[in-house]
């Protein structure tokens, strides 16, 4: 048994802490890995590098756990989620060190007593952060960003800020500085593909989100210039058949989903051949071979009377099957996985045939074009849907990623989906009736600051997502976006220590340390991790960041006061300031969004509530490990039994 | 008794799982900042002075055998060699899978890639460029090059005639010459080099409908004969069966059919359940009468040539035998495209049916070829079918498995010229010509800006409209980068380096490389050249690519030593101009020098390494 004290939690995440800050901010590097296996792996995705990790130590992987789970849904922000929890943990070591806590018993050692005022003060940062830190947001960060439109993705020069800045510097923290303008291209392109010409910009993310393996092929042994977008599907399978040159257009194709040849016994079918109760004369086993044959011809048959040539298969077909399919000049393919029969389902309207015999004229999918591609070492099945464009108002197309070797293909693709998954966080749906009166809230500020820490919340809310919450109140429009390079945490410093400052005027309880003070300081150590090369930068970022925070918050809640409340709040107030806020562009940072940063400091209070609420670590040891050892004893005893029994 | 042998045994593989399950997973091994430790470092020395010396014609052989005493490799060949370095440094193993990778898609320059990215990170670290700076700057001179590779008036570069295969031999024989594990003479190489070629063409269709497809080339090994015998025939080489071996040959044209299921008599599919036999049913005569009965068939529609891809049952192939038919089994899934593109026919699987007359294919005649020990059975296309056989040989094993490599990487070589009909100067003419090019580049760009940015002299607009004039590339790169003007100008020059260095790597022997002065081609002296030899152009006949002679009013410079920047002048001002005769793939070439800056920007970028050494 251990007891597990501050200190500790916090050196397993300062360790963490140190690994990730080779791949931080934009001098950030590479961080390489090899497996057992000796494979080997390149990430700068700080979720990567946590999960590839061998990790001993219990909390450490509490906290992996935490990052994999947070970035699963965000796919961003991992770096600072360790970062910004290593500075709070530090923050929050120092207050309850500086201050005893109020319910220190005379018999409870100091190291005790600091770690029950740690769990007071996170369940409080917690609480602070569920209830007021939307509203600060949107009061004092939401100004100052601006929302970024969908409509211009493939324009060449957008207009300034613009979804290509975005996507760009989220390439930057991914891939570094040499590729991520090309990959924007190519996603920007990607995506304009996708986009319906209605819809929801959600529902699009979320299908690439979903059907990413199937959407792309990774290539190696090229350089990362030569990806590329391709028309249509890439099924990544071969033909099993020698491919029919066929000129005949369109092409139809059927999708089955089990064996053409019927498989005559199941499996526990038993087939009886020559007993006494059978018929003597026909007890040859040639005879069910030869239906099964017989039957597989005319499966070919109804299909060529349909005038299909090429079968998509889930399974492994017998050769029978693949010399039929050739001879009838049809194209067959086998062992296409899940996704790609699913996406080809969605995209064709089609429905897999269940039963080879029951072929219908609404199981004949369409197509342009049918043929195999070579991608690298590979060949696949290259095919494009006809009338998918009046269909599904989309242009379906496969994105090739193409680098000198796997592991980099295979980050690259990463980068890809971890895009894809940021922006689904960005432009998240706003459920319109959430959205809440800003300014009741603001009446209630200085009531809420003096409420107690109450224990009520249970470990399990602590670790689930935000959105389940009662309390959240989502404000933050679909696709906002904030200069990058620390913008965030500077505005949003800013505004708790305002706030702690209204706090304190108002209530004179000076026993409490305000936590937003601890966060309000914690989240100064990322722009200070950004610009750790370079201390003037920090501050002239600071400065220019400060110089435009007061008044605008000012300003901004007056309005807000005036408009009674419409939906349309957030929105308005982010399009009036965007004259504001062209002044921060001027940093030259990029771009990040709002929402996922909002999500971000969520999680991360989340996180160091779990963490600080564990206070010892049991360790028990195995059942396996007590019984292998009486095998073992019980084999090396009597060594001749066992010899003996081998030995016939 | 018997019933404790089970559990016994059971228990015995438990404990072992179980043991072998619990050893405690040690921890990762982590490195921070691993280009600047020193181990690093001169692992990645050591290889490239390893792979650098396998580098061209005149390479020094790796032998390649392991601890437990496995058969001994001999080779230069990058995609060998590096398949059998091992290294406890992660950085290597990235190389090193990147170069395989591009090996396994163009088949060629996978040293140059090797040696040109390990060579980018050494000039790197000793010019103490900073990581991110070098990374940004290679990046934009790799974009320069490749820019320039691709321009019309490149110097570089060669149009490939297709109308004589002078040019196409001139690069299939460079690819054969730069192997030396071959242990080719002139005139061998010369040969293998036709052969080469000669079977390209043949694969070639003539008249084939869009999209086109390349036929196959099936290689025959022959070992133990002079390398001058070796040969390329149209169609098909089949292993003989012993009763063939009297054949004189079958004329006229002859049916054939092909058999992709077993004949073997087992059989069919028929699920996963089971079968239970009684007594008194022969299952396995009720399948070879059937089995028979295909043969009748075949017998009855007059077909000369059975083959099949799997086993023959004994009794049927008698049968057929008997019959007068050529009966070949067991010739495996690769020979079967080529023989379904070489006979027209389609291979049958179906066992209860007649054979479709579809399925029926033709091959022109059939005859009986020695090559050595092997006895081998030529089949004669019956029209254009672009399948042929190329008959390899060569003194022993080891030399034969280098020379059948060979010919496949000149086989990759001289396709991807269907697709970019070019060549690059070799000899280390392209690395040298490309260094003076870029190093003219940004030098007089920088001249330029620090005239237009330094002085406040009347000069000022002239300079300007100069700097707009001439594609300059450092004042713009520069502002683009983030990194200063004199990094910059570092970084072209580690770049320019190792791009010498590849092209002083193909030199063994303890000569010196140098560089003419006017057109930039790569030269090499033999050790016991002189100075005064060089003056009187004298030293060496012809330049690394051979298109170049020497001639008394050449400047040299040696290679890595400084030398004023020049613009490299075309080709076409040289007299006498002679056809070049060392060719490299474009293709190749080109991707080698993207995958090398980009593998090299990539190890720059590692700023940490976790080991998991379990």
């Amino acid at each position: 048994m251990e007891r597990l004290h501050l200190e500790h939690v916090l050196q397993s995440v300062s360790a963490l802490e140190s690994i990730i800050l080779r791949s931080f901010g934009p001098e950030g590097g590479q961080v390489l890995f090899t497996r057992d296996t000796g494979r080997v792996m390149l990430s700068r995705s700080g979720e990567r590098i946590l999960t590839a990790l061998h990790l001993e130590h219990p909390l450490a992987r509490m906290v992996v756990e935490c990052v994999w789970k947070h970035s699963t849904i965000t796919g961003d922000g991992s770096k600072t989620f360790v970062l910004l929890l290593a500075s709070l943990l530090r923050m929050i070591r120092a207050t309850a060190a500086k201050e005893p806590h109020m319910s220190r018993l005379h018999n409870s050692t100091a190291a005790a007593a600091e770690a029950a005022t740690a769990r007071h003060l996170a369940d409080r940062l917690l609480e602070f952060a569920l209830t007021e830190l939307d509203g600060l947001i949107a009061l004092n960060v939401l100004p100052h960003g601006s929302r970024v439109s969908l409509d211009d993705i493939t324009a060449k020069t957008p207009p300034e800020p613009s979804f290509q800045t975005l996507l760009l510097s989220f390439f930057h923290t991914r891939l570094g500085n040499v590729h991520c303008e090309f990959f924007r291209d190519l996603m920007c392109e990607l995506l304009s593909r996708w986009m319906g010409k209605t819809g929801q910009p959600s529902s699009s993310f979320r299908f690439i989100d979903n059907n990413f393996p199937a959407l792309h092929t990774q290539v190696s042994g090229l350089p990362a210039v030569s990806s590329r977008l391709i028309e249509g599907h890439v099924i990544h399978r071969d033909f099993a058949t020698p491919w029919p040159q066929q000129n005949r257009r369109p092409v139809k194709a059927v999708v089955f989903s089990g064996y053409l040849q019927p498989r005559l016994l199941a499996a526990g079918d038993v087939l009886e051949l020559g007993g006494e109760e059978s018929v003597t004369e026909d007890a040859s086993v040639v005879r069910f071979s030869s239906w099964t044959e017989r039957s597989l011809e005319s499966v070919i048959a109804t299909l060529q009377s349909f005038g299909v040539s090429v079968l998509l298969c889930a399974l492994k077909q017998s050769s029978a099957a693949l010399a039929l399919a050739a001879q009838a000049g049809m194209g067959l393919v086998e062992c296409v996985s899940d996704e790609e029969m699913s996406l080809f389902a969605q995209l064709s309207g089609v429905t897999p045939v269940p039963d080879s015999w029951a072929v219908h004229p609404e199981h004949i999918a369409t197509l342009t074009f049918c043929k195999p591609l070579i991608l690298g070492a590979h060949r696949y099945v290259h095919l494009d849907f006809q009338d998918a464009e009046e269909r599904l108002k989309v242009k379906p197309c496969s994105l090739v990623i193409c680098g000198p070797g796997e592991e980099q293909t295979d980050q690259y693709a990463r980068a890809f989906q971890a895009a894809i998954r940021m922006l689904l966080t960005a432009w998240e749906p706003v459920d319109k009736t959430e959205i809440s009166t800003l300014d009741v809230k603001e009446t209630f500020i200085s009531n809420k600051c003096t409420s107690l820490p109450t224990d009520a919340i249970s470990g399990e809310s602590a670790c689930t997502s935000c959105s389940m919450h009662p309390h959240q109140k989502c404000v933050i429009e679909p696709g906002c976006v904030i200069p990058a390079g620390g913008t965030f945490e500077f505005l949003l410093h800013h505004a708790l220590h305002q706030y702690d400052r209204s706090c304190s005027v108002s209530v004179s309880i000076s026993a409490f340390v305000p936590v937003s003070h601890i966060l309000a300081n914690a989240l100064l150590s990322v722009p200070r991790q950004i610009y750790s090369h370079n201390r003037k930068r920090f501050l002239q970022a600071q400065t220019r960041v400060m110089a435009l925070a007061p008044q605008q918050s000012h300003i901004l809640g007056a309005r807000l006061r005036q408009t009674d409340g419409p939906p349309e709040d957030g929105k308005q107030s982010a399009r009036s300031c965007r004259k504001d806020s062209a002044a921060l562009t001027l940093l030259d940072l990029g771009l990040e969004s709002v929402s996922c940063k909002y999500h971000l400091v969520l999680a991360v209070v989340q996180c160091l509530t779990s963490l600080l609420r564990v206070n010892k670590v049991l360790r028990t040891h195995t059942v396996l490990h007590t019984t292998s050892h009486k095998l073992l004893s019980a084999r090396l005893e009597s060594p001749e039994d066992v010899d003996k029994d081998e030995s016939p | 008794m018997q019933a404790s042998v089970p559990t016994a045994t059971r228990i015995k593989m438990n404990s072992s799982q179980t043991t072998s399950r619990l050893v405690k997973k040690s921890p990762s091994v982590c490195t921070d900042l691993p280009l600047s430790s020193s181990d690093v470092r001169d692992k990645l020395r050591l290889m490239k002075e390893l792979l650098g010396s396998c580098y061209g014609p005149t390479a020094r052989l790796k032998q390649v055998h392991n601890n437990i005493g496995g058969s001994v490799v001999t080779t230069s060949t990058s995609s060998v060699l590096l398949q059998a370095i091992t290294s406890s440094r992660p950085v290597i193993g990235l190389i090193k899978s990147s170069v395989l990778n591009h090996v396994s898609r163009f088949g060629d320059c996978g040293l140059f890639a090797a040696v040109l990215c390990l060579s980018l990170v050494e000039e790197a670290a000793r010019r103490g460029v900073g990581n991110s700076a070098a990374i940004r700057a290679y990046d934009r001179l790799l974009a320069l090059c490749t820019g320039y590779l691709q321009r019309e008036d490149c110097g570089c570069r060669v149009e490939l005639d297709f109308c004589s295969s002078r040019s196409l031999i001139a690069l299939a024989r460079t690819v054969v010459s730069s192997k030396p594990t071959c242990v080719l003479a002139e005139p061998e190489s010369a040969h293998i080099g036709r052969l080469a070629v000669r079977a390209f063409l043949l694969t070639v269709p003539c008249d084939a409908p869009d999209p086109v497809r390349l036929g196959r080339t099936v290689t025959v090994p022959v070992e133990g004969r002079p390398v001058l015998e070796s040969a390329v025939f149209p169609g098909l080489l089949l292993d003989a069966p012993e009763h063939l071996c009297g054949l004189a040959g079958v004329r006229g044209p002859v049916r054939a059919v092909l058999f992709s299921a077993s004949l073997a008599g087992d059989l069919g599919e028929l699920g996963d359940g089971r079968i239970e036999v009684h007594a008194g049913v022969d299952t396995d005569a009720q399948i070879l009468d059937r089995l028979l009965e295909l043969g009748r068939q075949a017998l009855e529609d007059g077909v000369k040539l059975f083959v099949c891809q799997k086993v023959i049952h004994p009794v049927l192939q008698h049968y057929l035998r008997c019959g007068g038919l050529i009966v070949i089994e067991r010739v495996g899934v690769s020979l079967m495209e080529p023989l379904i593109q070489l006979t027209g026919a389609q291979p049958v699987a179906t066992l209860h049916a007649a054979i479709p007359s579809a399925a029926y294919g033709e091959v022109h005649d059939v005859s009986i070829r020695h090559f050595g020990s092997k006895t081998m059975l030529h089949l004669h296309p019956a029209g254009e079918t672009a399948v042929c056989s190329m008959v390899l040989c060569h003194r022993n094993e080891t030399m034969l498995n280098e020379l059948k490599l060979v010919c496949q990487k000149a086989e990759h070589v001289l396709r991807l010229t269907l697709r970019e009909p070019w060549a690059l100067l070799g000899g280390g003419c392209t690395e040298t010509l490309l260094a003076a090019y870029v190093r003219h580049k940004v030098r007089t760009a920088s001249v330029l800006f620090s005239i237009t940015f330094t002085s406040a002299s009347p000069h000022n607009d002239r300079a300007s409209t100069l700097v707009s004039q001439s594609k300059n590339d450092a004042p713009e790169a520069t502002s683009a980068l983030g990194c200063s003007q004199t990094e910059y100008l570092l970084a072209a020059e580690a770049f320019c380096r190792s791009l010498e260095s590849v092209a002083a790597c193909l030199e063994h022997d303890g000569g010196a490389s140098v560089i003419d002065l006017t057109h930039a081609h790569h030269w090499t002296l033999p050790s016991d050249v002189t100075e005064q030899h060089l003056e009187g152009g004298t030293a060496a006949a012809l330049c690394g690519c051979g298109a170049l002679e020497s001639c008394q009013k050449k400047k040299w410079s040696y290679l890595n030593s400084e030398c004023a920047e020049f613009s490299p002048a075309p080709l076409s001002t040289a007299s006498p101009l002679r056809q070049p005769a060392v060719l490299d793939s474009f293709s190749a070439k080109v991707n080698a020098l993207r995958v090398a800056v980009e593998t090299a920007n990539l190890v720059l970028d590692v700023r940490y390494v976790i080991q998991d050494v379990n």
